[in-house]
């Protein structure tokens, strides 16, 4: 007996719904399988999570705003992935990009926060980390352009050197080190929330919705419209399907491969402006690992930017509502999340496997 | 008349009862909070050491770890993601968190603004305000002192004046020089002519390296007896491997390295989390500062806060006496680690003889720290400005 995998024509759209669909909660059922055996109700658990431990809960508005600042760097970041992945060019360097605008941002906070009004400070934080991020990011455009190096390892490899420079700097106590407690005998980041941190306004109520959270839909739509209507959003799709018929039609694919991977790069270093600009203050973790799990998110959503947005909300429900469930279980740790998640996207793909393809048998003797 | 007692009597009991009543469910309506830096589910380490401290200490209290205990775990030193864990912990109830990694000290500080009904405990730190935020670590100098007076009498009985110590830092850090002089003083109160070499991870934990420097130690400093300020066993493991002696940290190391090991330095966190917790339970937020009586719990040997570990068969007769007479003089109070007053431990025929003497205590470059006969350096310094080691300690 032998199987052939035949490629299958796109079926409804309902039909594809129903295969993720069918997968998530295949997944999820594995948790609760997993979750039963160490003893927990995989249903409260459950319950616990997608409801993100609002109900009952006095400060519930807290959740929610918590829960956007997750969401915020990581959909930013997962719009920038999608820019630079829809030109197949592979950046796996979120991470380093990210850091690398966010040590600029902090840079701009301490050494011109006291002197400029707020508002110029934040968007000087916003620039710098834009333009730190994106040359981080096009030098490894360039050397691709220049000397065909590959990107994967090139952006993976920087991501260790932007995270250790992040360390030296949160770990040496030294005069020229602005960015730690200069009273803190143990090395401890410096805060400046005070000269430098994005504004919320109040929904009536106690919730407080931060600025960053509007501009990241405004960017989202401004990056949605640059990929569909613009005629630089098309070379970027046409550039991904083939180079050479780009340079056929007579584009320069050099130009639009360097334009693209400083706009993909910036766009993540807008993102850390943004993360450090609502906490207020640099840290080692800072990314939170939007890097890597924004290239999960865009691969889920298929590049498409509102799909995107989708994803990003439902990952971070999983990850805020899992640490929030897990506190009320003594059984459950924080990595059960990172676990979860990691049989989801498993099982997702599995799906987009069967979208796309089909598994026939094929009889002895018979011909395929 | 009669009547009037029996019914005064009733009314009394009822009252009682009624009294009774509340401070049960005081204690049924108790949540505890707590934030790690690693898993809850850890079988070995910092956190493990603080989750057991916790659980312990609610179960002397009769508090249902199952339904009273909300951890927020692995929650790295970041003031955002400590402070939406604080906003979870919060929202769940507790009246108090326990925050046991040094670098939540600013979420911590702004949090106990936001949130004056709930207390706010911080472990390791130094900040601290008048009401509802205190924070808390202990004397583990001490104990490193008599687990030296072990190491120096098993010194003395092998001839090897040479003592290696892997350490997570230096002097970058009070609490890891303050470990290293305490132990070092400890071994020259019993071998004045013993060395100390000290060997640097840069890293609170890094396994690999504490097998590493250890060896080294062993191998280039000939030392025969390693002892430790880092995170797993893996120093007294090496210890072993080289047929040599040492002494652990943070838990009984024995099982570890059953030929090696000595004592171990050893916490014993659940000591101030039942104190806090006790506190906590009879007090509003406001006042469990004024309650605790400090907001710097500094507890050491006399409210049994650290400790050494029992003494394995690896240790010289007389070991046990020796530290249960220097034990008497820091609880009794007549004598402390950093101060003027030398103490001169000798065994005999198993029985230990400890006298004082008035000394300068110096640095290893010949700075008087203390003059001969002064008091103990402060408390401060030792948990926040020592950065020196004391003489017969250099870096390897």
């Amino acid at each position: 007996m032998r199987f052939h995998i035949v490629k299958r024509d796109n079926g409804p759209f309902w039909q594809r719904c129903c295969y993720y669909v069918v997968a998530v909660v295949a997944a999820l059922a594995v948790g609760a399988i997993i979750l039963a055996s160490i003893g927990v109700n995989p249903f409260e658990y459950y319950y616990k999570m997608f409801t993100m431990g609002t109900v009952g809960n006095k400060i519930a508005y807290k959740t929610f705003m918590n829960y956007l600042k997750e969401f915020v760097p990581l959909v930013l970041t997962s719009v920038a992935l999608s820019l630079a992945f829809k030109m197949r060019f592979w950046n796996i360097g979120g991470e380093g990009q990210f850091i690398m605008g966010a040590i600029a941002s902090a840079w701009v906070a301490f050494q011109f926060g006291a002197y400029l009004p707020m508002a110029v400070t934040l968007i000087f934080m916003c620039l710098a980390a834009m333009l730190a991020a994106g040359i981080y990011g096009l030098v490894v455009g360039a050397l691709k352009v220049k000397f065909g190096t590959n990107e994967t390892l090139m952006t993976l490899m920087l991501n260790y050197v932007a995270l250790y420079v992040l360390y030296f700097i949160g770990e040496t106590k030294a005069d020229w080190n602005f960015f730690l407690q200069a009273d803190s005998a143990r090395p401890v980041f410096e805060s400046f929330a005070e000269i430098a941190q994005f504004p919320s306004f109040s929904l009536g109520g106690k919730f407080e919705l931060n600025i960053t959270v509007i501009l990241t839909v405004i960017i989202g739509v401004l990056v949605f419209f640059y990929l569909k209507y613009t005629k630089q959003g098309y070379e970027i799709g046409v550039v991904g399907d083939s180079a050479n018929t780009a340079k056929y039609a007579g584009m320069k694919v050099n130009k639009i491969v360097l334009r693209t991977v400083f706009l993909s790069a910036a766009l993540i270093g807008l993102a850390s402006a943004f993360k450090v600009g609502t906490s207020g203050v640099l840290s080692t973790s800072v990314t939170n690992d939007v890097g890597w799990t924004g290239i999960i998110v865009a691969w889920l959503a298929k590049l498409s930017t509102p799909m995107i947005f989708v994803v990003s909300m439902l990952i971070c429900v999983l990850q805020h509502g899992s640490t929030v469930a897990a506190v009320s279980f003594s059984q459950v740790d924080s990595s059960f999340a990172n676990m979860l998640q990691g049989v989801i996207l498993f099982l997702v793909l599995v799906a987009d496997f069967f979208v796309r393809f089909r598994i026939v048998r094929v009889k002895k003797g018979g011909n395929d | 008349m009669k009547k009037f007692i029996a019914l005064f009597l009733a009314a009394l009991m009822l009252v009682s009862f009624a009294a009774c009543d509340s401070s049960d469910d005081a204690k049924a309506d108790f949540k505890v909070g707590a934030i790690y830096i690693n898993s809850k589910n850890d079988t070995a380490g910092y956190t493990f050491a603080h989750h057991s401290g916790i659980t312990e200490a609610m179960e002397q209290l009769g508090l249902d770890v199952e339904k009273q205990l909300f951890i927020v775990d692995e929650v790295p030193e970041d003031k955002e993601r400590v402070l939406a864990a604080i906003d979870t912990l919060v929202g769940q109830g507790v009246d108090i968190i326990f925050g046991i990694s040094f670098g939540y000290i600013d979420a911590m500080e702004e949090a106990a603004t936001k949130y004056p009904d709930v207390i706010f405990s911080h472990g390791t730190g130094y900040k601290s305000n008048e009401t509802n935020f205190n924070n808390y670590f202990g004397r583990a100098y001490q104990a490193r002192y008599l687990s030296g007076i072990a190491a120096g009498l098993k010194s003395l009985e092998t001839g090897n004046n040479n003592v290696g110590y892997v350490a997570a830092y230096g002097t970058e850090y009070a609490e890891t020089a303050s470990g290293i002089n305490g132990f070092a003083l400890g071994v020259q109160a019993v071998n004045p002519d013993a060395k100390v070499y000290v060997k640097k991870l840069g890293a609170w934990a890094d396994e690999v390296n504490e097998s590493a420097f250890a060896k080294e130690l062993i191998n280039s400093f000939g030392c025969g007896i390693i002892a430790q300020h880092c995170d797993s066993a893996q120093p007294q493991i090496a210890a072993q491997g080289a047929n040599v002696f040492g002494c652990g940290y943070n838990s009984d190391m024995t099982p570890d390295a059953p030929k090696a090991h000595l004592t171990a330095a050893i916490w014993n966190w659940d000591v101030y989390y039942k104190t806090a917790m006790e506190t906590a339970m009879g007090c509003e937020a406001s006042e469990f500062v004024t309650k605790m009586g400090t907001p710097a719990y500094y507890g050491g040997l006399k409210e049994n806060f650290v400790d050494v570990s029992p003494l394995s068969e690896n240790c010289v007769a007389g070991t046990e006496d020796a530290i249960k007479k220097v034990r008497e003089l820091i609880v009794k109070g007549e004598w402390d680690v950093f101060s003027g007053v030398k103490l001169s431990v000798t065994v005999a025929d198993g029985v230990a003889t400890v006298t004082k003497a008035d000394a300068d205590l110096k640095d290893n470059a010949g700075n008087v720290i203390v003059a001969a006969g002064g008091a103990s350096v402060e408390d401060g310094v030792i948990t926040g400005t020592m950065n020196y080691y004391v003489a017969g300690v250099q870096e390897a």
